[in-house]
């Protein structure tokens, strides 16, 4: 059993977001990123990333282009948008307040601090 | 935002092709078993990891899918699919809602568009709610009217109307340039269109200062007119042109859609020009007919509008001889009663009718959703056990109603074109706007909307039910319930069928006494040819125009016998007379007003030979009579026993009374002959006794510019119509001659109760034919699920006759309570049809019990069907079951 974190209704699509940020990456390299980062504690099962990229593609937050992998094979390659750059800063900026607002609830950040 | 709507668009149009996410996840796997392998497993084992890493394909492919906008218009695809192999599966289920729903629908909506012609077509008129007719009525004349005598002073005084105004009647008048034309005029007051809220739509009304006696020659006209004569030329107003030999103003133009409120035909409305000090003395001092209209005050009704009327009536009545007033009434009614009076009764009946066909299609409609939802229970349960959700449960079921609405509403709408062109084509000629009825949008409309809505909730009822776990392995509880509902539904079909079949057979017994009837004449071989003139064209009288005619037609081949008559029985108009005008020598008179009406024709003496009409006692008038200047009568049977019922009437003398305007001695006739009893009230309606008048070669103002001809002939009408066109044409090529067989005649008064027979003959039948199938569909259910039950029964000992009893008496008691709850409310409905029926009483005994025992025949056999099928059931197959 792998450790089960479950994520806040859309901050899949955040982190997902997040990691584009970076620059164009296939759907394997933005799970194996995700994992890395947060030091193995955010595993995104498959069942949930692929229909979140397609969902964001469909948005237009995010664009897909076929390309060649590290290991010359053929895959999609996702990458940021413009509107999709927009949108990241606009959810970057309500998580904090989310995170700001759940931390002083639950006392863990000095107020003031 | 914008942009973010533009990609959804375009991702709802273009469909990725699905081998392209394969490709994805493909890649996605080779990835981690690349990554396993670098960390050291074998490739067998670095594969297994990856799959067990990734978790369910498919429901990660799905979801994926399930992202894409529009998505769901796919699973609408597949329900659809879904919903038509169930249809084909199950066809009969499928073919009953259909045809259940096409009966329904198709009926209502064709019927509903003849109706709302009918009762609800909004008049032409502003405010059309508060337009009235006023005026007398007296006995023989139903419709109300007025006179020149009255109504001047009811205009002056009237309090109830913010406007008073009258037409003249009918009229015509003859357009005198090249290509003349006969036309119809009728005059009217100044303030007519205004207080019909008419106004030209070219040009202008009359002037006030034009409605005066010797007035400027200026008309409206009509937009057929103005079309068919003078191709909507928009600078027409103001010219003038040739009416009767006087240059005429044309001033205006009506809307397209006016219309008399009387329904008259119309070309040219010109101003009365009435001269009121005149009407006191004209036409014995009370004045030209007139017909009145008037627009009610806001807030005054009918009933207010009549009471205050009443006390100018009353004293304008004093006009009328002392000895004919008290006959007269005052009658204040809406202008729509006035153009519908009699066909209100039969669009209401109709409409019943199909109110009641549409409830028991309603009714099969929910049964049958109601049998398939128990059968479905166990598919619904494992399709939910197998992890449908039920909003896709519910979309399922709501798909196959839909399309179930979709097709019955399809099948319906070209069922009600077709009926509707069946009605307008057997429908009688006097029913108005019957023949301009369409199917109207809006009905159709709300009938699909209606439809719709039906098949939803029956569809969703059984839906909406979770399909519980248990519903695999017993399904006792809820069976009950709907069944119980589906037994009051039973009931209830059979009841509005009890009531729907009786009123049918009611109007088809009335019906055929009204075909049987003797008409008192014979109708085979008789032609009937109607010459109209115009009284401008014969100043010396019309009399040597039709001797000639008759001569004319005497040498036609085939033709044996031509008779002449002022009118024609069964059911044409025709002249009358009070009773009381009549005075019999030797007696005393009969008091004014007493003794009804008696019908007067003036006849040849071969007007009897060709109806052959029996002279049973005297004679016929003979050829030589005609040509003596005395005045000779025959009287029918009834009319001679009543002015002389000692017997003995031929040779006699009776004395006929003029007003002029007191009573004063008229012509004295000598009684000929007594002729056999001919109908002459129509072919339902009351018969006068008749007076039978010589029509001489005397004097020519006796003879009318509408006489008839009646021949006996051999040949086929149509045979010896070019020959008598062509002999009336040779006498006066201006004179229009409109031929019929007398069979014609008598069928073309047969019309209204053919219609509504047929039609409610016809609603009966499709009526009786769907609560047969909800029967049957609820009987075959029944039995179908107690197949163990029976099993068992047998099993213990039950013979096939007790299996027999148990299934059919379920039927037998839906039955016996709706056949029962159906004559109690037939017995009150029939009342409404009493002035439908001829010679049938509404609570005609044999009717019901033709009705009952035509229901209970096929009822039982609906019944004994699949009540035999459950007898033939082997016992062991039967605890086999399930």
């Amino acid at each position: 059993m792998q450790p089960t974190t479950d994520l806040l209704q859309g901050t899949l699509d955040l982190l997902i977001l997040q990691t584009l940020a970076a620059g164009p990456m296939h759907g394997w390299g933005v799970a194996q990123r995700i994992q890395q980062v947060s030091k193995d504690v955010l595993q995104i099962g498959q069942g949930s990333l692929y229909p979140a990229l397609h969902r964001l593609e469909y948005k237009g937050w995010i664009r897909a282009d076929w390309g060649a992998s590290e290991n010359n094979r053929r895959a999609k390659f996702y990458s940021l948008t413009a509107t999709g750059r927009r949108q990241l800063q606009a959810e970057l900026k309500s998580w904090d307040r989310l995170s700001d607002a759940i931390g002083l609830v639950l006392g863990r950040i000095p107020e003031g601090a | 935002m914008l942009s973010e709507w533009l990609t959804r668009i375009r991702f709802f149009f273009v469909r990725r092709k699905p081998d392209e996410l394969d490709e994805e996840l493909c890649f996605h796997v080779e990835q981690s078993v690349e990554r396993n392998v670098a960390a050291g497993m074998t490739a067998e084992e670095a594969r297994r990891e990856a799959m067990i890493e990734f978790g369910g394909v498919e429901r990660a492919r799905e979801q994926s899918f399930a992202q894409r906008p529009g998505w769901w218009l796919g699973t609408v695809e597949q329900d659809v699919r879904y919903a038509l192999r169930g249809f084909r599966r199950n066809w009969v289920f499928t073919v009953a809602v259909i045809a259940t729903l096409m009966v329904g629908i198709g009926a209502t909506t064709a019927v509903f568009s003849v109706v709302d012609r009918i009762l609800f077509r909004p008049l032409p008129y502003a405010h059309d709610d508060r337009l009235v007719s006023v005026g007398l009525v007296q006995p023989m004349q139903r419709q109300e009217f007025t006179l020149g005598g009255f109504f001047f002073e009811w205009r002056d005084n009237q309090k109830p109307f913010e406007a008073l105004t009258f037409e003249t009647g009918y009229g015509d008048c003859n357009l005198t340039e090249t290509n003349p034309m006969h036309l119809h005029c009728i005059s009217v007051a100044q303030d007519f269109l205004p207080t019909l809220g008419v106004t030209p739509v070219a040009g202008r009304n009359f002037t006030k200062e034009e409605d005066v006696p010797n007035g400027p020659r200026v008309v409206v006209i009509t937009d057929g007119l103005w079309l068919s004569r003078f191709d909507r030329d928009p600078a027409l107003v103001g010219k003038t042109v040739n009416l009767d030999g006087h240059a005429t103003q044309i001033v205006g133009v009506l809307p397209r859609d006016f219309e008399m409120p009387r329904l008259q035909e119309v070309d040219i409305l010109r101003p009365a020009q009435i001269d009121i000090a005149e009407q006191h003395t004209v036409n014995s001092g009370i004045g030209l007919p007139l017909w009145a209209f008037a627009r009610l005050k806001p807030g005054i009704g009918l009933a207010e509008a009549k009471a205050e009327m009443e006390p100018l009536f009353l004293h304008t009545r004093e006009w009328i001889p002392a000895e004919l007033r008290k006959d007269f009434h005052l009658q204040v009614r809406s202008i729509r009663d006035l153009q519908m009076a009699d066909v209100y009764r039969v669009a209401w009946v109709l409409l019943g009718a199909v109110l009641t066909v549409l409830a028991i299609a309603c009714a099969n409609v929910a049964s049958l959703f109601s049998a398939r939802g128990v059968a479905r229970e166990k598919e619904m349960a494992v399709r939910s056990a197998l992890g449908a959700s039920r909003g896709r449960l519910l979309r399922q079921t709501l798909t196959e109603a839909v399309l179930l609405a979709i097709g019955g509403t399809a099948a319906g709408c070209v069922l009600a074109e077709i009926l509707l062109r069946g009605f307008i084509s057997i429908g009688p000629t006097g029913m108005p706007f019957l023949a301009s009825a369409r199917l109207d949008l809006r009905i159709t409309l709300f009938m699909v909307v209606l439809a719709m809505v039906c098949a939803t909730i029956f569809g969703i009822l059984p839906a909406l039910e979770i399909p519980k776990a248990r519903a695999l392995a017993a399904r006792q509880a809820r069976t009950a319930t709907q069944a119980r509902l589906r037994r009051v539904l039973v009931v209830g079909q059979i009841g509005l069928c009890v009531v729907l079949l009786s009123g049918a057979s009611l109007l088809v017994r009335s019906f055929s006494n009204l075909e049987r009837q003797s008409l008192g004449m014979q109708t085979r071989n008789v032609i009937t040819v109607h010459v109209p003139l115009n009284w401008e064209r014969y100043p010396a009288g019309t009399r040597d125009f039709y001797l000639r005619a008759e001569a004319a037609f005497r040498q036609l081949p085939g033709v044996t016998a031509v008779g002449i008559s002022n009118s024609l029985p069964p059911g044409g108009p025709h002249a009358g007379s009070r009773y009381s005008e009549f005075e019999v020598e030797g007696k005393p008179p009969t008091p004014a007003g007493a003794g009804g009406s008696v019908a007067w024709r003036q006849v040849t003496p071969d007007y009897f030979r060709v109806l052959r009409i029996p002279i049973v006692e005297g004679a016929n008038f003979s050829e030589e009579e005609r040509g003596l200047n005395q005045h000779l009568a025959i009287l029918s049977k009834d009319l001679a026993a009543r002015f002389f019922p000692e017997g003995n009437a031929v040779g006699r003398h009776v004395m006929h009374e003029m007003f002029n305007p007191y009573r004063q001695a008229g012509p004295v006739y000598t009684v000929v002959g007594v002729a056999g009893m001919v109908k002459n009230g129509g072919l339902a309606g009351e018969d006068e006794p008749e007076f039978y008048e010589l029509q001489t070669n005397g004097q020519s103002e006796y003879w009318d510019n509408h006489e008839v001809f009646l021949l006996e002939s051999s040949l086929p009408a149509a045979a010896l119509a070019p020959w008598i066109h062509a002999r009336v044409a040779q006498l006066d090529p201006t004179a229009p001659v409109e031929m019929d067989t007398m069979e014609q005649v008598v069928s073309k008064l047969a019309d209204r109760p053919r219609f509504e027979t047929a039609l409610l003959g016809f609603f009966a039948c499709c009526g009786l034919l769907m609560a047969v199938i909800g029967l049957y569909g609820v009987i075959a259910f029944v039995a179908t699920q107690r197949t163990q039950e029976i099993g068992v029964r047998m099993a213990l000992g039950a013979t096939r006759g007790n299996i027999l009893r148990l299934i059919a008496g379920e039927g037998v008691r839906l039955i016996v309570i709706g056949g029962v709850l159906g004559l109690g409310a037939s017995l009150v409905s029939a009342r409404l049809l009493t002035s439908l029926l001829f010679h049938v009483s509404a609570r005609d005994p044999w009717t019901y019990v033709g009705v009952v025992v035509v229901l209970g025949v096929v009822a039982l056999a609906a019944t004994l069907i699949p009540a035999r099928a459950a007898m033939k059931v082997e016992p062991v197959v039967a605890l086999r079951y399930e």
